[in-house]
């Protein structure tokens, strides 16, 4: 199943230039924007935190994208292409064709990540890097919870069908601003205090998305900003643990509701 | 029959059955979307939200300054506005490249874009029923984000020409519309619409400067920025709403510049889809893809 995903991607070289130049276009456009509100006789040298700070929310906001979009949405392309019954015909799991992203999600984030910080740090005169084991233990527990988002949402595109882009578009820009994934939480907390208190401590999204970029930028004071760090690695290491069983049930139970009423292919 | 003006084989549909194609492809879209409410909800509350993320971040660069420092680089310390247009009007291109881009693909991946293509109607009048119907949804949205982000981010649109940027916004639809045939050949051509409409909206967003002034591009970019419609028309719009100069000098040069779009664009885009259409045809087909 992999395989024929890696196959499937190879197909279309424009896509892999495309992903590549896009991550480059976002990292430009949020520096520029950066700019416009720096003042005018400084650059951007010397906002290295803050820079790590949008760069390394961008790893998880990038992990978390495509794992909703290749992971959650991946069963709509099956049912657009009227294919999803052929695969739930053959003698083949039928929770391998999800899985099978995960070498996808992985392989093209990674890279995809390292360029985007390669390009920020050079922009910024570096970026700051520390705590990197304990940074790559939070990003390995994270990218499983957000695997586990992914089935779940996978289960919700079975019964949603073609809504299902809608929530998956709704949340990707929920975690975006409600989980800070650009910004630091106190900007947040500058519009109002309770968006944070009440919204962004609620998801797990936010502590992970919180231990992974303080880690990374030196533990400065004021980081993490949600709870303390140990606290905040347990809540990652929970996530990362529950959010795959969770969502693999929940797939579960909504692919045998479909194939009992008989919807699977339906669209 | 009425809608041929020839008969024996040289007939060719009359112009109100080509008319009829293109109303009967906006009537089919407008139902199908109507069946989804959520995906016109996002193109309303998507605006708002892609505006608040540079907004959030400027906030936390710059903190109390903010307005001051962003006056500094735009000419306005009203950011939020600047940002505001930037987004729906981004909105606007995004969303018409998306449909028309989406809707071939659409078409291949369920396997009708060749009975399209059979069917005795000009796949020009079908393209325009939906470049047609993504221009009423894109006005619609524009409208409908633009009150609600000015509500939420408590901006008022009537503080600057608003009259202007619509007029502004009207006659940059026209060039749009051109750019969106255009974006359809390329779909044609190359198959791999997804990829390409991901990174097409990022190019536009980027080209745009939809979060900066274009000063901030180096001349070589500034001069590629200012020679796609959009780029110009946004320029325009947000000149209009913030009282700021254009990037022409005045309001008259920005407009000549829109009208030589207005013009130019459609007719390349016209001849360049029906160009890949016939090409697309004559080697591997439209059905691969």
């Amino acid at each position: 199943m992999s395989w024929k995903t890696v196959l499937e991607y190879s197909r279309y070289p424009i896509a892999f230039v495309a992903m590549f130049a896009q991550i480059f276009l976002i990292v430009f456009m949020f520096i520029f924007a950066t700019a416009a509100f720096s003042p005018s006789d400084s650059g951007l040298a010397g906002q290295g935190q803050l820079a790590g700070v949008m760069i390394y929310g961008l790893v998880t906001n990038l992990i978390l994208t495509f794992t909703l979009w290749e992971v959650g949405f991946s069963i709509r392309e099956e049912q657009v292409r009227g294919t999803l019954e052929s695969l739930y015909l053959s003698p083949a799991d039928k929770f391998a064709n999800l899985i099978s992203r995960i070498f996808v999600v992985l392989t093209w984030t990674g890279a995809m990540c390292v360029v985007a910080i390669l390009i920020v740090g050079f922009m910024v005169g570096g970026l700051p890097f520390d705590n990197v084991l304990m940074a790559a233990v939070v990003l390995i527990f994270t990218t499983s919870g957000f695997l586990g988002l992914g089935f779940v949402f996978a289960g919700i595109t079975i019964k949603l069908k073609e809504s299902a882009q809608l929530l998956v578009n709704f949340f990707q820009f929920f975690f975006m601003i409600f989980s800070a994934q650009f910004f630091p939480f106190s900007a947040l907390r500058s519009i109002s205090p309770g968006i944070v208190d009440y919204v962004s401590k609620a998801l797990p999204v936010s502590y992970c998305v919180d231990a992974f970029r303080s880690l990374l930028v030196g533990l400065p004071p004021g980081y993490p900003e949600l709870a303390p760090l140990n606290v905040e690695v347990v809540i990652v290491i929970l996530f990362g643990i529950l959010s795959p069983v969770v969502g693999y049930l929940t797939y579960k139970w909504a692919e045998r509701s479909a194939r009992r009423k008989g919807t699977l292919g339906e669209y | 029959m009425e809608g041929l003006s020839r008969g024996f084989g040289l007939g060719k549909p009359s112009w109100r059955a080509d008319l009829g194609v293109v109303k009967a492809v906006l009537i089919a879209r407008l139902k199908i979307i109507s069946r989804y409410k959520g995906s016109l909800l996002m193109d309303t509350f998507m605006p708002v939200v892609f505006a608040a993320m540079p907004i959030i971040l400027g906030v936390s660069v710059a903190g109390a300054n903010a307005g001051g420092n962003f006056a500094e680089r735009t000419g306005t310390s009203n950011y939020k506005m600047y940002m505001l247009v930037g987004s729906c009007t981004f909105m606007v291109v995004s969303v018409m490249l998306w449909l028309v881009g989406y809707w071939l693909r659409r078409e291949q991946e369920t396997g009708t874009l060749e009975s399209v293509f059979l069917a005795p109607a000009g796949q020009i009048y079908v393209l325009s029923g939906v470049t047609l119907y993504a221009l009423i949804r894109t006005i619609a949205a524009f409208g409908s984000a633009l009150v609600i982000g000015s509500l939420l981010f408590q901006v008022n649109p009537l503080d600057g020409n608003l009259a202007a940027a619509m007029g502004f916004l009207a006659i940059g639809l026209i060039p749009l519309w051109g750019l969106s045939m255009l974006f359809g050949a390329l779909i044609l051509r190359i198959k791999e619409a997804n990829s390409v409409i991901q990174l097409m909206t990022w190019v536009v967003s980027f080209l745009m400067g939809i979060f900066f002034p274009l000063a901030f591009f180096p001349p070589l970019l500034r001069g590629i920025a200012l020679l796609f419609p959009p780029t110009v028309m946004n320029d325009a719009m947000r000149a209009s709403l913030l009282n700021l100069e254009t990037f022409f000098g005045s309001w008259y040069a920005s407009l000549a510049v829109m009208l030589a779009f207005a013009f130019a664009i459609p007719l390349l885009g016209y001849e360049m889809f029906a160009h890949t259409g016939r090409r697309v045809r004559a080697r591997e087909g439209v059905g691969q893809y």
